[in-house]
């Protein structure tokens, strides 16, 4: 899949505004969003490294092309989980035994003061290659794949897979759809005791102890679009012209442009 | 109408090469920074700017010393022109205009070139950050930086830090303080502040206040946005996008 992206950076004062200007051009009230985001490393090649043998099946020169593959790069990659405002700051830690007893949805909704339960939060895998370079369209094309990740701890199957958690934050922001496109406005949150620990957090704090990367507050605007098929240059050029689209609409209030290709870079050095 | 001479055709031949070899040294600047990876150190990439901008004089000094022959020149096809196989090379030769890409380029390189020109020094140079039309020239930005750090400590040591309002604010009564912000903020006379966020908020924004409040001496520079612009992030996208894809702190 290819995910084409135009970014914006939105001062705080202009983000209500900005907030209602978007739902009235999507005809959508905002989704509110939170997202717990894991980030991982790569820390040894995947694939082929250490295998020997078996190997008389490839020819040469395939062996060769998949080895580039496999082992060309390290990157980055997210793990991402959805939360809710609840889900902050519960102290409580879940008894063991309730948890053991009958861990029903309906027995967890019907608490007011639900708490936070890491071993239940589900995880979605997200690969994003380096955008592509060089092209002639002015989006931010990319690379991209998603995948869903058994619940609860994600720590120990990333680590199998060769990654190694590197830190984590919280996304907060609202979510619009139109056209196809989907609009995110949201900015990032860290949490009160600094990213120290090198496993992710079990407990959420309370969200408003949570402090912001961007100290005066400002969002970043996304608008992105997925293809399925990246191959197909014509869904390409379909995505890129929605995207442009947007831009126009959305001129007078925000300069949605591309992403700087490095600030970007997925790959680990 | 007369054909070239020997001498004419020979200056043709030259700007000809000069243009090459103006082409051959952008394209390899151009392939050596989409296909280095990482990118080629920066001795290798200021050697072949300077390199460009050599070829961009030669070719330059070249077209003014044979202005009056160039600007004369007239392309027009033979009889035997290839005009059916060739043509899309004979309508680039027989354009009189400019290709509009080119043209923008022309245009855009004028106006940096006016611009470029000194302008009148104006008594106060009032750029806010939010105006971005007009940048500080030269000397106005070293006046500044020799200006602002003095200002600033001085301002600074005037005060007694911590809190959201000064002591002048307060007797003035703090409902008439300009902070720039849409949300209230506290005194902690009042109250204690109980979000930590805000107050982090809080010092961050005194300090535009301070630097807002015009000097005693010197010039005014007005650095603080405008009502209009409240408060303009201070980390860059390009730093909040490489810290939510790599957790690198900006």
């Amino acid at each position: 899949m290819h995910e084409q992206s135009l970014f914006a950076s939105v001062p705080v004062h202009q983000h209500h505004e900005l907030l209602q200007q978007l739902a009235g051009l999507t005809a959508m009230q905002p989704r509110h969003c939170l997202e717990r985001r894991l980030i991982f490393k790569a820390f040894r090649k995947p694939g082929l490294a250490g295998r020997t043998g078996a190997s008389q099946d490839l020819q040469q020169g395939d062996l060769q092309r998949l080895n580039k593959m496999l082992n060309g790069n390290l990157y980055y990659t997210q793990v991402i989980g959805s939360v809710s405002e609840q889900d902050f700051g519960s102290t409580a830690q879940i008894d063991q035994d309730t948890q053991m007893a009958g861990t029903d949805n309906a027995e967890r909704d019907g608490s007011p003061s639900s708490s936070y339960d890491y071993e239940r939060q589900s995880w979605r895998l997200e690969f994003r290659d380096i955008p592509e370079a060089g092209t002639r369209s002015a989006v931010t094309s990319r690379f991209m794949s998603s995948a869903a990740l058994p619940r609860g701890d994600v720590v120990q199957a990333m680590n199998a897979w060769g990654y190694n958690f590197v830190t984590e934050y919280v996304v907060e922001g609202d979510m619009f759809v139109h056209n196809g496109i989907a609009i995110f406005l949201h900015r990032v949150l860290h949490y009160p005791d600094g990213g120290d620990s090198n496993l992710p957090r079990q407990q959420l704090p309370a969200l408003k102890d949570m402090t912001l990367l961007e100290k005066s507050g400002s969002y970043v605007l996304q608008a992105f679009i997925i293809v399925q098929d990246g191959s197909n240059q014509e869904t390409m050029k379909t995505a890129s012209q929605h995207l442009f689209g947007l831009r126009e609409q959305l001129k007078p209030a925000v300069l949605l442009e591309q992403a700087d290709r490095l600030s970007l870079d997925t790959r680990a050095k | 109408m007369s054909n070239l001479n020997q001498d004419q055709i020979k200056v043709l031949e030259q700007s000809r090469q000069r243009l090459v070899q103006l082409t051959h040294s952008l394209a390899s600047l151009i392939g050596s920074l989409n296909q280095g990876d990482p990118l080629p150190p920066w001795t290798s990439l200021q050697s072949q700017a300077s390199i460009i901008s050599n070829n961009l004089t030669s070719v330059s000094e070249q077209l003014s010393d044979n202005r009056d022959l160039l600007s004369t020149l007239v392309a027009y096809p033979g009889p035997d022109y290839p005009g059916r196989t060739q043509a899309p090379t004979l309508e680039q030769l027989l354009r009189t205009k400019l290709d509009p890409r080119v043209e923008d380029w022309v245009s855009r390189g004028r106006k940096v070139g006016t611009d470029a020109e000194p302008q009148p020094a104006t008594s106060t140079a009032g750029i806010a950050a939010d105006d971005g039309t007009r940048a500080l020239s030269e000397s106005e930005l070293a006046e500044l930086w020799a200006w602002a750090p003095l200002e600033a400590n001085q301002e600074a040591r005037r005060r007694n830090w911590g809190g959201n309002y000064t002591l002048e604010e307060r007797e003035m009564g703090i409902e008439n303080v300009v902070t720039g912000l849409r949300r209230k903020l506290e005194d902690e006379e009042e109250g204690e502040s109980e979000e930590e966020e805000g107050e982090g908020d809080g010092e961050e924004m005194d300090v535009v206040g301070v630097r807002r409040r015009p000097g005693g001496a010197g010039l005014e520079f007005d650095i603080a946005p405008h009502q209009k612009h409240p408060v303009q992030p201070f980390v860059p996208l390009d730093l909040i996008l490489r810290h939510m894809t790599t957790g690198r702190m900006p």
